[in-house]
């Protein structure tokens, strides 16, 4: 029988112990979803990969201060994934507030694109997502994978900055009740 | 303790917050449980997010792309060169110039300086303590002037070793507006500033400037030009970069 993978936990525990084979097995895990998260955001399969890098770089480095209470060590690496990846967006003033409809077509559905995979937790999460409104959909994908600030989105949408955060609000309540029914 | 802030968690969890409002927004949850929990539950639905996203496969070079700069980062220094750092200066020959244009200055300013020469030679040998700890292991991370302060730079060094303070040895500073200062920040992987030093130009080609914290935990610096020594940062002046790779030799 196959030995069982080493859970996230235990990854990190031994990055944190300077072990490469560690860095290795959890680039062989997330690398490919954190490469998809940053090319979603930024929309460049370089500039996507340097992100990639940094943040597995950033987890080499920091393994041994992560806590628990930052989210799970998956969690943890994507959000370092997001953070990188939106600051590049932010720095690019030249372009910035884009036109709406850039940001929207941005990513996902050029034929390169692998098919999303099919177990359970990313349909439920695609699903989910899909089934708000769409006002509450692209606020909510606006703001996490086009960059941009409640304050921006008010600008842009033209709408009050009470609408934005309420469309947050009830986007991210629904979701959450999908996702507790499926655990 | 501040105000709660439930009506901006939600944006906080997406990263919709600019950067002032998102530290302030984290000092709170620092201080109160039930915004912290209500926040904790929130970045569990937002941490779903990248789920919905089509996968997409990066060039296999990228993996070890990857381990080599861990690998590199987990190396002595002393063999290694940085590109992004120091380019072909040696350590060693930055720290001793910044002492010795020091030396330097005093000589012509005041000839009575040179009673400090003995401290001088103290801090000489101090450095060199650094210096060798550093090629035990240290860090450095390197920051490019940009805007006003392009052509200016500063290096953080982390000696590692007991008793030794991180600092940052900046060249080529700009003078800066009476009752301005300039700050270092680090900054954690996710983005959290934490204020580290807060300095005006001296006027030398080279400045040292120790730091009053550990880096450990964070990954990048920053330097900000602010009207005050406390409060939010402003302009960012100066910033560093992750190292990437360095070619295996």
């Amino acid at each position: 029988m196959p030995d069982p993978q080493p859970a996230d936990d235990v990854l990190l525990s031994s990055l944190a112990a300077r072990d490469l084979s560690a860095l290795a097995a959890l680039y062989d895990r997330y690398g490919r979803l954190a490469y998809s998260l940053a090319y979603r955001i930024l929309g460049e399969s370089e500039a996507a990969e340097d992100v990639v890098q940094d943040a597995f770089l950033s987890a080499w480095r920091g393994a041994g201060s992560y806590r628990r209470e930052r989210g799970n060590p998956r969690a943890w690496l994507l959000s370092i994934v997001h953070h990188r990846a939106v600051d590049i967006l932010r720095r690019k003033t030249t372009f910035r507030p884009a036109p709406l409809e850039i940001a929207e077509s941005l990513p996902s559905d050029q034929d390169t694109a692998l098919a999303a995979e099919k177990n359970v937790e990313h349909r439920t999460v695609r699903e989910a997502l899909e089934a708000l409104p769409q006002a509450q959909r692209r606020t909510i994908e606006l703001a996490y994978f086009g960059g941009y600030t409640h304050v921006e989105l008010s600008e842009l949408m033209g709408v009050p900055l009470g609408t934005v955060k309420g469309r947050m609000r009830i986007g991210l309540q629904k979701m959450r009740r999908v996702l507790e029914r499926t655990r | 303790m501040n105000e709660h802030v439930l009506d901006e968690l939600e944006a906080y969890a997406l990263g919709a917050l600019d950067r002032a409002d998102a530290e302030r927004v984290a000092a709170h949850l620092a201080l109160c449980l039930a915004c912290r929990t209500e926040a904790a539950s929130l970045a569990e639905v937002v941490g779903t997010l990248p789920d919905s996203v089509p996968l997409r496969e990066p060039r296999p070079t990228l993996r070890e792309r990857v381990l080599a700069a861990a690998r590199v980062d987990g190396r002595p220094l002393a063999p290694v060169r940085r590109p992004w750092s120091l380019g072909r200066l040696r350590i060693e020959r930055v720290v001793l110039a910044a002492l010795a244009s020091t030396v330097v200055v005093l000589a012509a300013a005041d000839v009575g300086a040179y009673r400090q020469l003995s401290s001088l030679t103290a801090e000489r040998d101090s450095y060199s303590l650094v210096v060798e700890s550093l090629r035990q292991g240290g860090r450095v991370w390197y920051m490019v002037g940009k805007d006003d302060f392009a052509g200016s730079g500063g290096t953080l060094f982390d000696p590692r070793a007991d008793g030794k303070q991180p600092f940052v040895l900046f060249h080529d500073l700009p003078p800066i507006a009476s009752g301005k200062v300039l700050t270092v920040w680090l900054v954690s992987p996710d983005s959290t500033w934490a204020r580290a030093a807060t300095f005006v130009p001296d006027g030398h080609d080279v400045q040292a400037v120790q730091m009053n914290t550990g880096v450990a935990g964070f990954d990048r610096c920053a330097v900000s030009l602010d009207d005050s020594p406390w409060g939010k940062h402003g302009t960012v002046v100066m910033e560093s970069r992750i190292a990437p790779p360095t070619p295996t030799p």
